[in-house]
C-alpha cells in the first residue's frame, strides 16, 4: 500500500500549486504523463503486424477475416440550456452477426463525466475504464476534479500514440466542471479531438443526425431535450441495420450526470407510429 | 468527424472495370503468417437465481476431420492444486482450442496469485475485469477465441461474463457462443429471455403485454441446455461427442458429461 | 437454346470484384463407395447433405437411377450430380431406343466422362457408376473434370479416405453378395463417423444380373434424440398487428382449388418430411 501511495504522490515539497490551479504548468504535465503502454501488448512476431492485423480482424476490408471484433454503432450527445443529452443505442455487431442487444455504450467514467462507445467495443472499454483511472489519479494529485477539457486530450494523446496500430473508436466526453460548466468533446482513434455543441457518431450518425439537425435548438426544456435525443437514436435504429436494441439515455446537469433509462427501441417504435402518426414510411394496415 | 467506420453504407472503393476483375479479387490472398486454426465446437452459459451453468461440447475439429471426441472446453478456474479443487469460477472458451488454452492458464495463474498474495479468493467480478484485459494486453495479436466466464457472485446469485476476442465484456443471462452460436442464441433469446412472446391473454394487437423474463429454475436450465446442444447437433457439423457441462453453485462446482450423437 | 445460359457471367464477375460473395451451393461433403461381388455390384453411400458447415438436408438421396441396371452414386455439387445423372440417364434411354440393346455402363461411364470433360471441371459432379449389362459386372468412378477408373472397389466424396481404409483392410477377392453389402455399408459408416461431411443413414444398391435393389435407409444409426421439453406456444403468444382472414372462396378467385377429403394430401403430393 505505502508503494502504491509513493508511486501516485509527489513529495510535499512540490505541492506549490500554481497561482491557477485549473492549469498545472507544463512541466507537471510532462512528468505525468503514463510510460509508454505499447510495450505491454503482445505483438505477433513478423515485420507489418498492423497490416496482418488488419487482414485478421478487418470484417469491412475483408469480410471473412477469422476474427470478428464487435463494434458499436449509434451515438449522440448535444448541449442545450439545461446541460448535455447522451443518448445511444445497444447493439453490438461482429460481420452480420449481431452479437448483443444490451450494450451499455455510455460509459460512466466519474460522477460528473461521460464517455460514449463507438467503434471497436474492446477498445472503448478499455480506453475508457483506463481514462477513468488517469482522471482518478489527476483528483488525488490534485485535490480537484479534472477538466472536461484534460481527460479528453488524455485521450486524445493516447490513441494517437497508437495511430496506425488498428485501434477503431469515435467517443465522445460529456461532463460537467465548475470552470467549463457543461462541456461536450469528440475523439476519435485517428486522433481528431474537437469541442462542440452537437455531435453524432457511428454507423448510424447520418439518420441520427437528419433528425436531431433538423429539431436542434439550444433553448430546450429538459424533457424536450432528452426526447429529441430518443428520437434521434430512434431514427436511427429504424434505418441501420447496424444499430438497435435499447436507447441508453443520460443528461448532464450542473450536479452530474443522471440516467434517465434503458428503453426497448419496439414498444416506442410502434408508439412513436401509432400515437403521434410518424414512420408513415411503415405501413399497420392489411391491403 | 473523419472516417468511422461505414459498414452499413455501400462500398465507397474504387470499382474495378470488368478486364481486372477476376484477377484482383477472386485469387485467394495468401498470408504467410496465419497462426489460427478454427477447432469448431460450441459452448453455452445460462445464469440463474443461484446459479450458473456453462456447457459446451467436446468435439474438436479442423477441416472434416476430427481431431479428437473428447476435447473439453470448460476449465475450473482458481481452486487449490493443479486439479482446482474448490474451484467456484469456470471458464470456457470456444474458437482456436491452442490459444483457449493458453488463456486459460493465464487466468487461472492469475486467479491463483491473488489468493496467495491477498489471502482470499477472487469475486467473480474482479476475475471477469481481469479476463477482459487478459484478452485486451493482446489486442495486436488476439487470441482466436470466444470466452464465456461463470460463477456465482458476491450476493449470491449466478453470474455469467461473455468475451469477444479482444476482450469488450459484458453481464448477460444467457449466451451462446462458436461454430453453433447463430443456431443456439436465437433458442435462448427465446427460452430464456422469452423474446418475441407475449402474453396471450393482455389484450388484442399492440396492447399486448411481452412475457417478463424470470430467473429459471436449475431443472429447466439443464433441460434447455440439453435441448440447446441436441438441436445443435442435428444441423451443424462441428458440433457433437460428447457435452460437458458444470453447474456453480456456492457449494461448489458440478460436473457432469453425456453423449451426444457422433456423426 | 440448349445448355447453359452463361449471360449473367459478366455481371457476377463485377459484383464478385466488389466482394459480393457467391452464393453457396449445397454440397454433398458426402461418403460415397461402389465393390463388385460374384455376380453382381454393390453401390453405397450417406445421407448429409451440407451447404458449410450447416447440414442442409439430413436424409437425402445420393444414390441416381441412370437404367433399371445401371445405377450412380454421386458427391459433389447437388445440383450437378442430380442433372448430370438425370440428362445421362434420358440420353441413354434413346440410346437405347435407337440401338435396340440394353444399355451398358461403360456407355453410361463414356457419356459422362465425355459431358465433365467438356465443361472443364465446372460441373462438380463425383459419380461411381454401376450396373449390370450383357458383358458383366461394371463399376466406374468419374471425376469433375473427366478422368475416369475402373476398379473392384471404389471410394470417393470427403469420407472417401475414411471409406477406403476399410476397404483396404477387409476387401478380398470373389466376395458373397451379403460380405459385398456389409463391406459397403462398414465403408460408408466409416465415413459417416469420422468425416465431418459425411453422416445421418446408408443407403445401398445391390444391382445383379436379374435385379436391382434399392436398400434405402438399409442402416439409421442416427436417429433424432427425443427432445426434454415440449416447445409449443400458446395460441396468442404472438403480437399482430392487424388481422384478415381469406376464406376459400375469394381464394378460388385467383386459383383452382381442390378438394381432396380427409384433409389429406393427394397422392404425388406427400412431402417427404424428416423424422
Amino acid at each position: 500500500m505505502d508503494a502504491l501511495v509513493q508511486q501516485y504522490s509527489r513529495p510535499s515539497h512540490q505541492n506549490t500549486l500554481s497561482s491557477n490551479a485549473a492549469f498545472p504548468d507544463d512541466s507537471e504535465l510532462t512528468t505525468t504523463i503514463p510510460p509508454p503502454l505499447s510495450l505491454k501488448f503482445a505483438l505477433p512476431p513478423i515485420t507489418a503486424p498492423q497490416s496482418w492485423l488488419r487482414s485478421m480482424t478487418d470484417d469491412h476490408a475483408n469480410p471473412s477475416c477469422p476474427i470478428k471484433i464487435a463494434h458499436g454503432t449509434t451515438t449522440l450527445a448535444f448541449r442545450f440550456k439545461g446541460g448535455i443529452v447522451v443518448a445511444t443505442d445497444s447493439r453490438a455487431t461482429a460481420g452480420n452477426w449481431i452479437a448483443s442487444q444490451t450494450v451499455k455504450k455510455v460509459i460512466e467514467i466519474n460522477s460528473c463525466l461521460l464517455g460514449t462507445m463507438a467503434g471497436g467495443a474492446a477498445d472503448c472499454q478499455y480506453w475508457l475504464a483506463y481514462l477513468g483511472m488517469q482522471c482518478r489519479l489527476h483528483e488525488l494529485r490534485h485535490k480537484q476534479r479534472i477538466s472536461v477539457a484534460a481527460a479528453s486530450k488524455i485521450l486524445a494523446n493516447l490513441v494517437y500514440s497508437y495511430k496506425g496500430m488498428g485501434l477503431s473508436m469515435g467517443t465522445m466526453c460529456a461532463g460537467v466542471t465548475p470552470t467549463e460548466g457543461p462541456a461536450l468533446y469528440y475523439i476519435d482513434s485517428d486522433g481528431t479531438r474537437l469541442s462542440g455543441n452537437l455531435f453524432c457518431v457511428g454507423s448510424g450518425q447520418t439518420f441520427a443526425y437528419g433528425v436531431l439537425d433538423a429539431e436542434y435548438k439550444y433553448d430546450m426544456e429538459d424533457d424536450e431535450a432528452l426526447e429529441l435525443g430518443k428520437r434521434s437514436i430512434l431514427a436511427a435504429t429504424h434505418r441501420d441495420a447496424y444499430s438497435g436494441g435499447f436507447i441508453n439515455l443520460y443528461i448532464v446537469k450542473e450536479k452530474g450526470w443522471e440516467k434517465i433509462g434503458f428503453m426497448d427501441t419496439n414498444p416506442i417504435f410502434w408508439q412513436t407510429k401509432l400515437e403521434k402518426g410518424e414512420f408513415s414510411n411503415v405501413t399497420a394496415k392489411l391491403d | 468527424m473523419a472516417s468511422l467506420f461505414s459498414a452499413s453504407l455501400p462500398s465507397s472503393d474504387p470499382s474495378y472495370s470488368f478486364n481486372q476483375a477476376p484477377t484482383t479479387a477472386s485469387e485467394p490472398r495468401q498470408h504467410a503468417f496465419y497462426p489460427y486454426t478454427d477447432n469448431g465446437g460450441s459452448t453455452l452459459g445460462i445464469s440463474g437465481a443461484d446459479f450458473t451453468i456453462i456447457a459446451g461440447d467436446t468435439r474438436s475439429t479442423s477441416g472434416y476431420n476430427i481431431n479428437t471426441r473428447y476435447a473439453p472446453k470448460l476449465f475450473k478456474i482458481g481452486g487449490d492444486g493443479p486439479n482446482n479443487e474448490n474451484a467456484r469460477i469456470v471458464l470456457s472458451v470456444v474458437g482456436f482450442a491452442a490459444d483457449g488454452r493458453a488463456l486459460k492458464e493465464r487466468l487461472d495463474t492469475v486467479v491463483k496469485m491473488y489468493k496467495y498474495q491477498h489471502g482470499k479468493d477472487i469475486s467473480v467480478h474482479a476475475c471477469a475485469q481481469r479476463l477482459s484485459h487478459l484478452l485486451y494486453n493482446k489486442r495486436f495479436f488476439p487470441f482466436y477465441v470466444t470466452a464465456i466466464l461463470g460463477g456465482v457472485d458476491d450476493e449470491g446469485k449466478g453470474a455469467l461474463y461473455s468475451y469477444d476476442p479482444v476482450g469488450s465484456y459484458e453481464r448477460e443471462q444467457c449466451r451462446a457462443a462458436g461454430a453453433a452460436a447463430s443456431l443456439i442464441m436465437p433458442f435462448l433469446d427465446n427460452q430464456v429471455n422469452l423474446k418475441n412472446q407475449y402474453d396471450p391473454n393482455s389484450g388484442p394487437g399492440l396492447e399486448k403485454k411481452p412475457r417478463e423474463a424470470q430467473p429459471l429454475p436449475r431443472e429447466t436450465v439443464e433441460q434447455l441446455v440439453k435441448d440447446a446442444f441436441t438441436s445443435a447437433v442435428e444441423r451443424h457439423i462441428e458440433v457433437g461427442d460428447g457435452l460437458q457441462t458444470m453447474i456453480i453453485t456456492k457449494d461448489g462446482i458440478q460436473e457432469t458429461y453425456s453423449p451426444l450423437k457422433k456423426d | 437454346m440448349p445448355g447453359f445460359d452463361f449471360s449473367n457471367h459478366n455481371r457476377n464477375l463485377a459484383l464478385h470484384a466488389q466482394g459480393v460473395p457467391l452464393p453457396k451451393a449445397t454440397s454433398t461433403g458426402t461418403t460415397i463407395v461402389g465393390c463388385l461381388f460374384d455376380g453382381g455390384v454393390v453401390i453405397a453411400a450417406d445421407t448429409r447433405a451440407t451447404s458449410g458447415p450447416i447440414v442442409a438436408d439430413k436424409n437425402c438421396e445420393k444414390l441416381h437411377y441412370i437404367a433399371p441396371q445401371i445405377w450412380c452414386a454421386g458427391a459433389g455439387t447437388a445440383a450437378d450430380t442430380e442433372f448430370t445423372t438425370a440428362l445421362i440417364s434420358s440420353n441413354l434411354e434413346l440410346h437405347a431406343l435407337s440401338t435396340g440393346r440394353k444399355p451398358r455402363v461403360v456407355t453410361v461411364m463414356t457419356m459422362l466422362k465425355q459431358h465433365l470433360f467438356r465443361y472443364q471441371g465446372h460441373i462438380g459432379a463425383y459419380l461411381v457408376v454401376a450396373g449390370v449389362d450383357p458383358t458383366g459386372s461394371q463399376l466406374f468412378t468419374v471425376h469433375a473434370h473427366g478422368s475416369t477408373d475402373k476398379l473392384p472397389y471404389v471410394t470417393m466424396g470427403s469420407g472417401s479416405l475414411a471409406a477406403m481404409s476399410v476397404f483396404e483392410t477387409q476387401w478380398k477377392g470373389e466376395l458373397t453378395r451379403e460380405e459385398a453389402v456389409k463391406i459397403c455399408s462398414d465403408a460408408i459408416q466409416a465415413g459417416i463417423w469420422n468425416d465431418l461431411g459425411s453422416g445421418s443413414n446408408v443407403d445401398v444398391c445391390v444391382i445383379t444380373a436379374e435385379k436391382t435393389e434399392l436398400l434405402r435407409n438399409y442402416i439409421t444409426p442416427n436417429v433424432r434424440e427425443q427432445k426434454m421439453r415440449d416447445y409449443k406456444f400458446a395460441k396468442g403468444t404472438t403480437a399482430v398487428l392487424n388481422e384478415k382472414i381469406i376464406t376459400k372462396e375469394e381464394i378460388s378467385k385467383y386459383v383452382t382449388v381442390q378438394d381432396i377429403g380427409d384433409g389429406e394430401a393427394g397422392v404425388g403430393e406427400k412431402m417427404e418430411v424428416d423424422t
